[in-house]
């Protein structure tokens, strides 16, 4: 059986490159890719949880600020590298890795077997605006790619290894 | 399981000045910084929330119907409080009278946003504080401690009611998370009789879950007497201040339409005033540390962070309307104010209750009422009806108010003839409560942090005063490393950094 892939841009797309990860879906709409379900999803934690059930592999794109980062490089990411970040206390909202345990303990049955991050370093998640920051819009294209090319590799492993 | 951790061990610091910096990003995040005195006490405390810049300047220009779809992207948590707002903002723009279909229809999907985001605070982000305790280690007390304490099944079935306010807001409203539906005098699509089933056997289910929830506040909280120490504890979680809410025309809660009604310490009603009467009401203070604004009442006037009837800051939120309404219209959520009420009186307590904890109470009343009223809504036969669009007339200036479920957020646009918006003020409803979450937070720090001691859990004792207001202190943001979070600084007297806790 064909792997159920969803690549899942997540942000806000009216707040500079905070909304990357939907930039990055739209993009990857045009590219038509066969068997893969791209989704936008414009709000985070429990929300993120209903989306992702039902499928195989998920990959999420979505901002993220480090300490040091280039705005525009990227990294790939997996659930246990955010171990850390997985708690509760905070005043409002669970993020996305405490969403992903929580899936894993309620509804494991139903949670992708596989989940990938790609996170975008971001240079402004403050001024309003539809538009990414040139530093960030300049890698779309690569970022694109590479999702593009992770979802092929995942494919071509299943097929050889079902 | 052993039972909740109420308290841990407090150690001296020598540092003078603590923050509680919540963990988002590694910018723009909500901060709570707490300055010591040379003995080691709490001289001052503040709440720092950033904002979104340049909405307004965004906004302007555009053509109003837009703001529906827009002013919902600056929360990704309560994206339906923003569009309800914002429709009934263009209700009033177009001078457009929805029509009964249609403002039934708003409601339900309302009802469905109330019952998914109060079913969240609850169980995701108040109920670790009183299942594993206060002092738990905070990589224990979170949303998965609750599950490992209260059992998958019971997990799940916070998911499913969860989900089934979100299915609500998808079916009424065209999406779950950002709806498109809202138009003035109306709404786009109608729903379909099996649409119609659905919602209701969805909401027949709610009406079950929030009469569990409310048993389990019961169970949990009021049946514990460590629990009802802290609740009760009037030095940390207590403040006697103005109240505000939406009311119905007998003055029951509403929160979809009605009038906004205030009242005093004791009870007795300030002032009753329609949504565009707002700025006589509100006026708005300007400290130099944040750049969110503080409303209070103009006829009181600013006081700084006290409490009392001479200063005017007012409360919005589950307590805030509990504390302005007579009761509710449905059976269920009305008795069980009545149980608070009672509870309230045998503590001495006769008009409003200043407990600040008393909003979680509130919020579990509340969640049982929007079920209710979802399936009263769901259950009418009328709502698949066509008429689900009034006429409208030329655009101008106008004022929309909902309740969202953290409290009165009001709209406010004016357009020029072509339905260009010229000006747009908002005030949500965090930046309504923002000077009580700063004299809360003053007022918890005080209380329990003496002589220098501070431990992690007395530092998520200073942070449930800020949890029970449920603020959204970054609107519309969630990058990767989000989910919003808290970091408190205590600092010494030269402002240097004492010690730090971060709950990430």
């Amino acid at each position: 059986m064909a792997v159920k892939t969803l690549v899942l841009g997540v942000g806000n797309p009216i707040l500079s490159d905070d909304g990357v990860g939907i930039h990055v879906a739209r993009a990857l709409k045009g590219r038509r890719l066969p068997g893969v379900e791209i989704e936008e999803l414009p709000a985070s934690g429990l929300e993120l949880l209903d989306c992702v059930l039902g499928y195989d592999v998920v990959i999420i794109i979505d901002s993220i600020k480090t300490e040091g980062g280039r705005p525009g490089d990227f990294y790939e990411l997996e659930e246990k590298d955010f171990e850390r970040t997985v708690h509760g206390a905070s005043p409002h909202g669970i993020n996305i890795a405490t969403a992903l345990a929580l899936g894993r303990r309620i509804a494991p049955d139903r949670m992708p077997r596989k989940v990938i991050f790609v996170a975008v370093e971001a240079a402004d998640l403050v001024n309003v605006s539809e538009r990414l920051t040139p530093q960030v819009e300049a890698r779309l294209p690569e970022i694109a790619d590479f999702v593009e090319n992770t979802i092929k590799e995942i494919v071509s492993a299943d097929q050889k290894d079902p | 399981m052993t039972g909740p951790m109420i308290n841990d061990t407090p150690t001296k610091t020598k540092e003078k000045r603590i923050t509680i910096d919540p963990i988002t990003r590694l910018e723009g995040h909500g901060k709570i910084e707490i300055f010591l005195n040379d003995a080691g006490d709490v001289e001052n405390a503040y709440l720092q929330i950033p904002e979104l810049r340049g909405f307004e300047r965004f906004c302007i220009g555009r053509h109003v119907m837009e703001l529906p779809v827009l002013t919902n992207r600056l929360c990704g948590v309560c994206p339906a409080a923003h569009h309800m707002a914002s429709t009934k903002t263009l209700d009033a723009v177009f001078d457009a009278e929805p029509t009964p279909t249609a403002k039934k229809l708003r409601e339900l999907f309302y009802m469905g946003q109330y019952t998914h985001s109060h079913i969240a605070h609850f169980y995701a982000l108040a109920a670790p504080d009183f299942v594993l305790g206060p002092a738990a280690p905070a990589m224990k007390r979170n949303v998965l401690g609750v599950v490992d304490a209260v059992g998958v099944p019971i997990g799940a079935e916070v998911i499913k009611h969860r989900s089934y306010g979100q299915k609500v807001q998808e079916i009424v409203g065209g999406r779950a998370t950002h709806p498109v539906f809202g138009l003035p005098g109306g709404v786009s699509k109608q729903i379909s009789e099996e649409e119609r089933a659905q919602m209701e056997a969805m909401a027949k289910s709610c009406v079950e879950f929030g009469k569990f929830t409310i048993k389990l506040f019961h169970d949990l909280v009021l049946g514990n007497k460590d629990y009802m120490d802290i609740i009760l504890n009037k030095d940390a979680y207590y403040l006697e201040t103005y109240y505000m809410g939406m009311v119905d025309k007998n003055n029951k809660s509403n929160f979809y339409d009605g009038d906004i009604r205030v009242v005093d310490q004791t009870g007795k009603e300030v002032i009753k005033f329609r949504p565009d009467e707002y700025l006589d009401v509100i006026a708005e203070h300007v400290e130099p540390w944040t750049y969110m604004k503080m409303p209070y009442l103009k006829k009181v006037g600013w006081k700084g962070f006290v409490d009392g009837a001479s200063s005017g800051i007012y409360r919005v939120g589950p307590l805030g309307r509990i504390n302005v309404c007579t009761g509710y219209t449905t059976p269920l959520a009305q008795k069980e104010y009545e149980v608070f009420k009672k509870t309230m009186k045998d503590l001495g307590v006769t008009g409003p209750a200043h407990h600040t904890m008393a909003y979680h109470w509130a919020r579990v009343i509340e969640l049982q009422y929007a079920a209710e009223r979802m399936l009263e809504l769901a259950s009418d036969r009328s709502i698949t009806s066509d008429d689900i669009r009034g006429p409208f007339k030329q655009p101008k200036e106008g004022v929309g108010i909902v309740e969202a479920p953290r409290g009165t957020l009001i709209h406010h646009y004016a357009s020029d003839k072509d339905g260009l918006c010229t000006k747009i003020n908002m005030i949500v409803a965090t930046t309504n409560n923002y000077a009580a979450i700063n004299t809360s937070v003053k007022q918890a720090a005080k209380a329990l942090i003496k002589g220098g001691q501070v431990s992690p859990g007395l530092l998520n004792k200073v942070e449930m005063a800020f949890r029970c207001y449920d603020p959204c202190n970054s609107c519309g943001t969630h990058s990767l490393t989000g989910g919003p979070a808290l970091e408190i600084v205590v600092r010494r007297k030269d402002g240097s950094v004492l010690t730090t806790q971060r709950n990430f």
